[in-house]
């Protein structure tokens, strides 16, 4: 199959499925009360804008994202990789490091209020620790992958040192999986806002909380394929700059 | 040249030396002298402990007895010494300039400087219109030279070189050793070369320590030192050259195999 009619197939499928949704509805075999049509999609996004709503929204939201993902991913990378050259440190934390890593995001909202109040503070927070595991695991991961020839490299050529090392041998070959880490948290980081937000912190989740209090289904739409859209072009940017970084292999 | 080089001081020995994993020896026995620009190939049976003894010369790894002597470097934008390996190892990140000055960032030189070196070597290693390809672009003959001119760069007093040509197809290795024999004479390194090919130690060499078990001893040591008295140029049409190479193959094989554990050298080690 070509990739012009894999393309055609795929907007095909699409098409239909939204088409199917709008016949439905109006041929009165779903309860328009709780689902919008689809053809009033547009006008409600247009109307969210002219409001400066859907902005001052994805603005927020931005920020506590862009916050917890710096947070998560910089902490998450550090350790991660501190653990996998320390051997001392790695056995130290390994235990702790099973204990926390089950509990899930959403379960320190509780302390994520008590500590910093419905706050984007605590937003930033929430999504910082499912962000923090993900590039953790990859980090480690990525470096204790690192062919030891590399190592032996590095000593035979007066690159032995640990920041030399650091700098020239392991980031660079555990670029690929640390990278990799990156991008599962910038997806895993995107789906925590809305639940980080449900609780009353101003952003997307917030505003689909207050739509769908009032049964305006057409806002929360809106705002399910805003987060879809900002999420694919914020990947595709991101894959942009993975290609740069990674143009040297094959 | 081996007279004149006799009369100066060694610029690596190893007196008593032996290596091995875990406490436990594989190789014991070993003393060297290597002279200002020779070459030592070490041959011997895989397992016998070639490339662990090449790593404790170097200082890679700490021999379990013995003492080896090194130089420090003699100037201060050059290593004391450096090292090709079996595979290329080169940093796929670097293009294949970058991973020339891979060994000379630390020298104190300046960016130009290094960028310069780079190209002589290169340039010597054929391989200057390269310099702004990806390491992955190159063939496994043209790797390797790229870690040739990468070690050469940093114009160490001993190049240590473990089964450099070993992994690459025939006519490629044919190619590399007479590079190498041209290479010699455009450097001042001492050449410490270990590889299982009888033919290439004794076409590259001066001097062929022979690893092996005598009867009843579990662990290997040097079983003969022979001396290659021939021209460095087109050894091989030499009369001299069949009956060496016999010889050394013969010093080898009579070696008691059934003593040999199977290799112990693991492939971080020979790799």
């Amino acid at each position: 199959m070509s990739k012009t009619n894999r393309a055609l197939i795929s907007a095909g499928g699409l098409l239909g499925f939204l088409l199917a949704w709008e016949l439905t509805l109006r041929a009165g075999l779903l309860p328009g009360a709780l689902v919008p049509l689809p053809s009033i999609i547009p006008s409600v996004l247009i109307e969210e804008i002219r409001d400066g709503i859907w902005q001052a929204m994805v603005i927020s939201s931005f920020q506590h994202y862009g916050i917890g993902l710096l947070l998560g991913s910089s902490l998450g990378i550090v350790v991660g990789v501190a653990a996998a050259l320390m051997p001392f440190f790695n056995a130290l934390h390994a235990w702790l490091a099973r204990l926390l890593r089950p509990i899930p995001p959403l379960a320190w909202i509780p302390f994520a209020i008590i500590w910093f109040g419905i706050t984007p503070t605590a937003a930033a927070f929430i999504i910082s620790i499912g962000v923090f595991w993900i590039n953790y695991f990859a980090s480690y991961s990525a470096v204790e992958a690192i062919d030891p020839g590399y190592n032996e490299l590095a000593d035979a050529f007066g690159q032995g040192g640990l920041l030399p090392r650091l700098f020239k041998v392991t980031l660079p070959a555990a670029a690929p999986g640390i990278l990799g880490g990156l991008r599962a948290g910038l997806g895993q980081g995107w789906m925590t806002v809305v639940a980080a937000e449900l609780f009353g912190i101003t952003g997307i989740g917030q505003r689909m909380m207050e739509a769908s209090s009032l049964l305006a289904t057409d806002v929360v739409v809106v705002y399910m394929l805003t987060i879809a859209a900002l999420y694919a072009v914020i990947d595709a940017v991101f894959v942009l700059i993975q290609r740069r970084i990674l143009r040297w292999q094959p | 040249m081996a007279a004149v080089n006799e009369t100066r001081q060694p610029v690596l020995t190893a007196r008593d030396v032996a290596v091995g994993f875990d406490g436990t020896p594989v190789l014991n026995q070993v003393d060297l002298a290597l002279r200002p620009q020779g070459l030592i190939a070490i041959v011997g049976a895989s397992g016998v402990g070639k490339s662990t003894l090449l790593r404790a010369l170097a200082g890679l790894l700490t021999p379990l007895s013995g003492q080896v002597q090194r130089p420090g470097a003699t100037r201060r934008d050059t290593r004391g010494w450096s090292m090709v390996f079996q595979a290329p190892r080169l940093l796929p990140w670097r293009r294949v300039r970058a991973n020339v000055e891979f060994g000379l960032e630390g020298l104190g030189l300046s960016r130009r400087e290094r960028a310069l070196r780079a190209e002589r070597y290169l340039d010597l290693v054929g391989l200057n219109e390269y310099a702004d390809r990806w390491p992955h672009s190159l063939s496994g003959g043209q790797q390797q030279r790229v870690g040739l001119a990468r070690a050469m760069a940093v114009e160490p007093d001993v190049l240590f070189m473990d089964e450099p040509f070993s992994a690459l197809d025939a006519i490629t290795r044919r190619r590399l050793q007479q590079s190498l024999v041209a290479l010699r004479r455009q450097t001042t390194a001492a050449i410490v070369f270990v590889t299982h090919d009888i033919e290439e130690a004794a076409l590259l060499s001066d001097r062929i320590v022979v690893l092996g078990h005598a009867p009843d001893e579990p662990t290997a040591s040097v079983r003969a030192t022979v001396d290659v008295p021939l021209a460095l140029s087109d050894r091989r049409s030499d009369p001299a050259f069949r009956p060496l190479v016999q010889e050394v193959e013969e010093m080898i094989r009579t070696a008691p195999q059934g003593l040999q554990a199977a290799d112990p050298s693991p492939s971080r080690a020979s790799g």
